[in-house]
């Protein structure tokens, strides 16, 4: 399910990880990109602008609820319906 | 009876070279490394030399860790991973509880402040890097040298402007001999060639336009480096314990303020340090063969530590060789006393005094045998290292042959 949104969010993450890794998809862990939590953190918040979104996420609770890439594109996916609905 | 606190490894980067033994070649050869300042975007500065790391060396250091860590901290884990590798000491096979850290920083990160006051401000972005605050602060230094090397045991920053690697040094020697610590990765470290950094020091009109002439008559100020120096240093018994080679010892420690002015130096105070120094070395003047000096190429800095030495080591001053290796490093802040540490280890077990460089013209008022221009051959039993501060914050180290 390589949707406009995560295929952004992937080519984000890609640009931040170390170049000639493994494949990353939505299935990825979170913990096997080798990207500090921070700097994943911040792949989101580059998405404010992008999405004219406000991204209220505590860095703490994200990652204590985020586990994998699929999550992430979820969340953000949800906060985009936020702002539309 | 106190813990005798050796060395047993060291590690070095600055505008000199990227490992201790290239600076000490060239400290040697007393080659200057000031010059002209490139890979810096230094905007309208009038100041335009200092002594900067041109390139990186290979280090081989995770993505992860490089991205949350400001120049002042990579530079620092590049010296201590060095300092470590010499001395052989692994995490796993001794106690990583016992093994601690403690890195002096005069300025911290001053990179990740520019970048995002520029993008902020001039920019339009709206919020700061997300690694702002942790690449910032000054005791992340410390911090990253112990997650690069595995150290768990006691570990801080030490910042007291010029004089923070020597400070750091002191409280090293402190965790060892106070047996919460049986090693410590100490030194100094500091990226100030940047734009803001620079502005300010430049308002301070102390920087030097062209180079930095320690005790020369024609002095003209001092010019900013940036580096990192680091040693491991352990107990004696942890040393010989595990058959590791002993490169010298930090046989004392002498600290003191002057309490007078934040940026005027006293004679009472510098001479009262390395009075205290001598006594807690057990050391007598004549004892000492080499001082490494402040010496930062200031008027007043260079005769006020003449003074200083004259009163505390009487007649034997004039006997005692004495050099400002700033002439050649330049003034690295926070990594100075750790560079110069570097010079007095190589000059004990090289019986070689490194010089001052770019030295012209005798000052009455500097009358010392400051080895102007060319290295001298002397048996060095022991060695001085004088570091004064902003802040009248001064510490000085003795080192001696084991």
């Amino acid at each position: 399910m390589a949707d406009e949104l995560a295929r952004q969010i992937i080519d984000n993450i890609k640009a931040h990880a170390e170049p000639g890794g493994e494949e990353i998809t939505t299935n990825t862990e979170l913990t096997a990109l080798g990207i500090h939590s921070l700097e994943l953190t911040e792949i989101i918040f580059d998405l404010e602008e992008a999405y004219g979104i406000e991204i209220e996420m505590n860095t703490v609770d994200a990652w204590s609820n985020l586990k994998n890439v699929g999550d992430m594109v979820e969340a953000v996916r949800g906060l985009i319906a936020a702002k539309k609905a | 009876m106190r813990q005798r606190v050796v060395i047993t490894g060291i590690g070095g980067i600055c505008g000199l070279g990227t490992d201790a033994a290239a600076i000490w070649e060239a400290m040697r050869a007393g080659r200057s490394a000031i010059g002209p300042i490139e890979n810096v975007e230094l905007h309208e500065l009038k100041v335009r030399v200092g002594s900067q790391v041109k390139a990186l060396p290979e280090h081989g250091i995770d993505r992860k860790q490089l991205v949350s860590m400001d120049r002042f901290s990579l530079l620092a884990v590049i010296a201590a991973r060095e300092a470590m590798a010499q001395a052989g000491l692994q995490p796993g096979q001794t106690n990583e509880w016992r093994m601690g850290a403690t890195v002096g920083v005069g300025v911290c990160g001053w990179e990740a402040i520019e970048e995002n006051y520029r993008a902020l401000l001039l920019e339009g972005r709206n919020r700061a890097g997300i690694f702002t605050v942790p690449k910032v602060m000054p005791g992340a230094a410390a911090g990253q040298v112990s997650m690069a090397l595995g150290l768990r045991g006691p570990v801080f920053g030490v910042p007291s402007a010029c004089s923070s690697a020597n400070h750091a040094f002191a409280a090293a020697v402190d965790q060892i001999r106070l047996g919460r610590a049986d090693a410590m990765l100490a030194g100094g470290t500091d990226a100030p060639l940047i734009w803001g950094v620079l502005k300010a020091w430049e308002a301070l009109r102390v920087l030097a336009p062209e180079t930095c002439r320690p005790f020369s008559a024609d002095r003209q100020g001092l010019v900013l480096g940036e580096g990192a120096g680091m040693a491991v240093l352990e107990s004696y018994e942890h040393a010989r314990a595990r058959g590791a080679e002993i490169l010298g010892e930090i046989a004392g420690v002498g600290l003191s303020a002057d309490a007078s002015d934040i940026v005027a130096p006293t004679v009472e105070g510098p001479e009262a340090a390395i009075r205290a120094c001598l006594a807690d070395a057990g050391l007598n003047p004549e004892d000492v063969d080499y001082l490494n000096a402040h010496g930062t190429g200031t008027k007043a800095n260079d005769q006020i530590e003449t003074a200083a030495v004259k009163r505390a080591f009487g007649e034997h001053a004039y006997r005692l060789s004495v050099s400002s290796t700033k002439s050649m490093h330049a003034h690295c802040l926070g990594a100075s006393g750790a560079l110069e540490m570097i010079a007095c280890v190589m000059a004990i077990r090289e019986g070689l005094v490194p010089p001052t460089a770019n030295w012209r013209e005798p000052d009455p008022e500097c009358d010392l045998d400051v080895t102007p221009n060319v290295a001298r051959e002397r048996p060095v039993r022991a060695a001085l290292s004088n570091a004064f501060a902003f802040g009248g914050t001064n510490a000085v180290l003795a080192f001696r042959r084991v």
